[in-house]
C-alpha cells in the first residue's frame, strides 16, 4: 500500500534530538540502582544472616531445654526457606535475558502463578515455622520466673496476631489487587496472540 | 564493563534509541513514558551485553527488550478523547507534519496492544520475520495482522480526509 510509505514518513518525522545522549545514558544507568529486585535481595541477605546466626547461636549456646533446640532448628529452617525460596525467585529474573512477547508474558503469569502459592503455602509454613520456633525458643529463659513467662508470652502472642492477622492479611489483599490488575492485562494480551494464532 | 563494551554501548545506543523511543512513543502515546521506557531498555541493555549469547541479532535482543517493557507498562495510552484531538481533521491539508504524527499515535492508541507493537516495528522498516520473532509470532500471522492493521489506519485517515 502506497499509504505506508506517508505512514512512514510521518512516522519518522518524530523528534528523537531531546532523548539523553549516550554520554548522559550511561551516567542515568551508574546512578539507577535496580528497584525491582531490590526487596528480594534484600529479604535474602536478611534471612540468610538470621540463619548463620541462630547457627552460630547453636554451636556456641547449649540449651538446657529440649525447647530451645526445637525453637533454634525451626527458625533456622523457616529462614534458610525463606532465603532459598527467594534465590529461586530472583534467579528466574536473571536467566530472563533474550525473550519474545509471546514467552514474556508466558513467564510474567508463572511469576504471578509463584507469587499465589507463595502467599497461600510457602509463607504458611514459612511463618508457622517461625512462629513455633520463635515461642519454644523463648520458654527456657522465661521460665525462669513466673512474671518472665506472662511478659514474653504476652508480648509475644500480641507480636505474632499483628503479624498473622493483620500484617499478612493486609499485604495479602494489596497484593491479590496488584495480581488481578496484572492478570486482567496479560489476559488481555495473550489472547490477543492467541486470535493471531487461531 | 571494559572501555570496549562502553563504546559498544554507546555504538548501539546512538544506532536504536531513536527508534526504540519512537517504537515506545507508538505504544504508549506519552513522551515522558517513553523516554522512561527508553532508558529502562537500555539499563537492561547495559546489564546484560556481556551475556548476551547472540542466539538472535543484536536489533531483535533490544527491541525484545524494549517491546516487553511497553507490555509490563500497565497504565499507558494516555490518549485523547475525539473532542481534545488537536486540529480538525476534515481541514487536511492545513496540518502541520506534527499534528500529523499526533494523529497517527492517536490511531495508533487505538489499536490492541500487539498490534501496536507490529505497526510501530513496520513503520521502523523491520524485516516481517524479525518483528515475527520479537512478537512470538509465526511470520504468516505477522504478515496476516499488518495487512490487516494498516487497513484499519488507512480507514481512518481517509475517514479524516487524507490519503485520498
Amino acid at each position: 500500500m502506497d499509504n505506508l510509505t506517508n505512514l512512514k514518513a510521518i512516522w519518522h518525522s518524530a523528534k528523537t534530538d531531546n532523548l539523553p545522549t549516550s554520554a548522559q545514558m550511561l551516567q542515568l544507568i551508574h546512578k539507577f540502582k535496580s528497584q525491582r529486585l531490590r526487596k528480594k535481595w534484600t529479604v535474602i541477605i536478611v534471612a540468610s544472616l538470621l540463619t548463620l546466626l541462630m547457627i552460630f547461636t547453636m554451636f556456641y549456646y547449649q540449651p538446657k531445654m529440649i525447647t530451645t533446640r526445637i525453637g533454634q532448628v525451626l527458625i533456622t529452617v523457616g529462614c534458610a526457606w525463606l532465603a532459598f525460596t527467594n534465590v529461586k525467585s530472583i534467579s528466574r529474573f536473571y536467566h530472563l535475558n533474550d525473550c519474545s512477547n509471546a514467552e514474556f508474558l508466558a513467564f510474567i503469569e508463572q511469576t504471578r502463578q509463584n507469587q499465589i502459592y507463595f502467599y497461600k503455602i510457602t509463607q504458611v509454613i514459612i511463618m508457622s515455622l517461625s512462629s513455633v520456633g520463635l515461642l519454644l525458643y523463648f520458654y527456657e529463659s522465661a521460665s525462669a520466673s513466673l512474671s518472665g513467662l506472662i511478659i514474653t508470652y504476652s508480648l509475644s502472642a500480641a507480636y505474632l496476631a499483628f503479624i498473622w492477622l493483620v500484617v499478612r492479611p493486609r499485604t495479602f489483599r494489596k497484593n491479590a489487587e496488584k495480581l488481578n490488575t496484572v492478570r486482567a492485562h496479560l489476559n488481555k494480551i495473550s489472547q490477543q496472540l492467541k486470535d493471531d494464532e487461531a | 564493563m571494559t572501555a570496549t563494551e562502553t563504546t559498544d554501548f554507546e555504538a548501539i545506543y546512538n544506532q536504536y534509541a531513536p527508534q526504540i523511543f519512537r517504537v515506545c512513543m507508538g505504544y504508549t502515546n506519552d513522551a515522558e513514558q517513553a523516554k522512561d521506557l527508553v532508558q529502562e531498555t537500555f539499563i537492561s541493555v547495559w546489564k546484560n551485553l556481556a551475556t548476551f549469547r547472540h542466539q538472535s541479532q543484536i536489533s531483535t535482543w533490544i527491541f525484545r527488550i524494549a517491546t516487553n517493557n511497553c507490555l509490563r507498562a500497565l497504565e499507558v495510552a494516555k490518549r485523547m478523547p475525539p473532542a481534545e484531538l488537536p486540529f480538525n481533521m476534515a481541514e487536511a491539508g492545513e496540518e502541520s507534519s506534527e499534528e500529523k504524527l499526533k494523529f497517527l499515535y492517536q490511531c495508533i492508541a487505538e489499536l490492541e496492544e500487539t498490534e501496536r507493537i507490529i505497526i510501530s516495528l513496520t513503520l521502523e522498516d523491520l524485516p516481517q520475520a524479525e518483528i515475527a520473532a520479537i512478537v512470538g509470532l509465526s511470520n504468516g500471522n505477522v504478515r496476516i495482522k499488518v495487512h490487516r492493521i494498516k487497513e484499519k489506519l488507512a480507514k481512518k485517515f481517509k475517514l479524516n480526509g487524507q490519503f485520498n
